[in-house]
């Protein structure tokens, strides 16, 4: 009986060892990745990083036109992809029950949201950029946006669908008409998700290189032409984290501290912005 | 007060004339499933009706039908008739929006939008008036005074409805649903979910408010239904099963089943 118990124990003690050191594991990596980005990254901060733009190496170069052209595409991107993504994800939660046609855009929706970026770029580059024979921001723009396109879509359908039937009913029970239960009562209780699933997408957005590979190209040069090729931030990494010279390499890790900053921002915003709102 | 009384679906011959709704022969299904069968009777206007019976009756799903609410959900559906202000309600060409706003619905838990304790009221009157903004501050008010909670919001009119008590945010429901001046109140069991002291204020207010609404109530409480109520429907098993004054089905009902309900043998 006693020794029963015992090794009850020994188990449970065990688990509980377990799950901790493997939870210790996760944070090492991450705090690792951290601490190599930012001890190499800010060793490179300075005004000309976020004042000059790129250029030869040994001439002073910045990274201010990649900066531009990521918050123009992304800012594109995200213009294009919110009223799809909402529409699509208030179809889906308040339109789709039981419905296949539905069910079966639900699941390509999900699909998308885990397709290679890469695939996404080439088909971008197929549709807008072999046509016309040209790269072009805006063709960056639509492959970020179909990126971002299932995370909304997905988010807004969830955080419609935690909003109580109780609360639809008691809208139509006054006479409000569907669309204005939707608009004025369950997208409202569902706000701060919706803003959540759209900030992450933006955060999902700023950090994709594969898609902008073949259609936005990237730029060594100021560029605020949607319709020629545009630099980003993740391509400026990626050209200058391979090359040979020092200052370039520099320039990636911080330019990869900076995004990774981004990001962060954005997730604290998304936590204590929004999260705590009361729905 | 309403000295009619009937068993069964067998009709009284006396049935009041002056009912705000009359319900002939309605049968009510979800799917397959007959919920409500052949229900006859009349909620006489200015009345407190209240409905009584176990879980899965056909009580609530009877309100229901008064609003349309069942409209809400494929494979509902009624047949019979309910007469509402010389129309059958159940007919497809209704206009359910303005019929909503003529039947007004409380439900059990409260259900404050996710806005201020204004807005809460002028959402409704919106859908239906367009007031002045004087107007509308006086029709909030008027309602808000009516469910005796101006004294307790006046002040925070702007702050969220969620942060009021359950008791006061069910009374702002009642606020809500009156405000776009309705005809018939329907409460679906609109105190269960609350303390008795909020439970009390909710009652003293249903006994001012029928002077101006016809009212129907849902209600598991015995002693509520006796309270507020001058006429008690008893039912079970999707049957209307007796029919009386208040005062009547609890002191000496006519049949055995109804005072096995009330005396706690079965339910």
């Amino acid at each position: 009986m006693s020794s029963r118990a015992a090794a009850r124990r020994r188990t449970d003690r065990i688990a509980t060892v377990f799950s901790i050191a493997m939870t210790g594991i996760v944070l090492l990596m991450l705090a690792s990745i951290l601490w190599t980005l930012i001890s190499h990254g800010i060793r490179g901060l300075s005004w000309q990083v976020i004042v000059r733009p790129m250029g030869p190496p040994g001439s002073d170069a910045g990274l201010a036109n990649a900066i531009v052209g990521s918050l123009i595409q992304t800012g594109v991107a995200l213009l294009l992809a919110t009223p799809i993504g909402l529409g699509c994800g208030i179809y889906l939660a308040e339109y789709g029950a039981g419905n296949r046609f539905a069910s079966a855009v639900r699941f390509v929706s999900d699909v998308l949201l885990s397709a290679p970026s890469i695939l996404i770029g080439l088909f971008v580059y197929l549709v807008l950029v072999a046509p016309t024979g040209r790269f072009s921001g805006f063709a960056g723009s639509v492959a970020l946006a179909i990126l971002a396109v299932p995370i909304i879509v997905r988010t807004t359908e969830d955080m419609l669908r935690l909003v109580p039937v109780s609360m639809r009913e008691a809208g139509a029970a006054l006479g409000a008409t569907r669309w204005r239960v939707t608009l004025s009562l369950s997208l409202r209780a569902a706000r701060p998700g919706v803003l959540t699933g759209i900030l992450l997408a933006v955060a999902r957005m700023s950090g994709e290189t594969a898609p902008l590979l073949f259609t936005s190209l990237g730029n060594a040069n100021w560029s605020f032409d949607l319709s020629r090729p545009m630099a980003s931030m993740p391509l400026a990494i990626y050209q200058y984290a391979g090359a040979a010279y020092e200052d370039w390499v520099q320039l990636a890790w911080t330019g990869a501290m900076l995004v990774t900053l981004g990001v962060l921002a954005i997730n604290i915003v998304v936590r204590f912005g929004f999260g705590r709102t009361k729905a | 007060m309403n000295a009619y009384s009937m068993t069964g679906s067998t009709m009284d011959a006396t049935m009041t004339a002056d009912a705000a709704l009359s319900v002939r022969n309605l049968s009510f299904f979800y799917g397959q499933t007959e919920a409500l069968k052949n229900i006859t009777l009349d909620f006489p206007k200015g009345c407190v009706t209240a409905m009584i019976g176990p879980s899965g009756c056909g009580k609530s799903t009877l309100l229901r039908v008064f609003n349309r609410m069942y409209d809400l959900y494929p494979g509902q559906r009624a047949t019979g008739e309910v007469m509402f202000d010389g129309v059958n309600l159940l007919e497809s060409g209704v206009d359910l929006n303005q019929l909503r706003a003529r039947i007004g619905m409380v439900f059990q838990k409260p259900t404050p939008f996710p806005m201020s304790i204004y807005d809460n009221i002028a959402f409704g009157v919106r859908l239906h008036e367009r007031l002045s903004r004087r107007d509308m501050d006086h029709r909030v008010e008027e309602v808000l005074t009516r469910v005796a909670l101006w004294s307790e919001v006046r002040d925070r009119l702007r702050s969220p409805a969620s942060g009021l008590s359950g008791g006061q945010q069910q009374r702002l429901c009642i606020a809500r649903s009156i405000a776009t001046k309705p005809e018939v109140l329907l409460l679906d069991e609109p105190t269960s979910a609350l303390d008795p002291i909020s439970t009390a204020r909710i009652e003293e207010l249903l006994d001012e408010l029928k002077d101006h609404f016809t009212i129907a109530i849902v209600t598991h409480n015995m002693q509520q239904a006796a309270r507020c109520a001058d006429q008690v429907a008893f039912f079970y098993l999707g049957e209307l099963i007796e029919m009386d004054s208040a005062d009547r089905l609890f002191t000496a009902p006519r049949l055995k089943q109804t005072q096995d309900y009330i005396t706690g043998r079965f339910g």
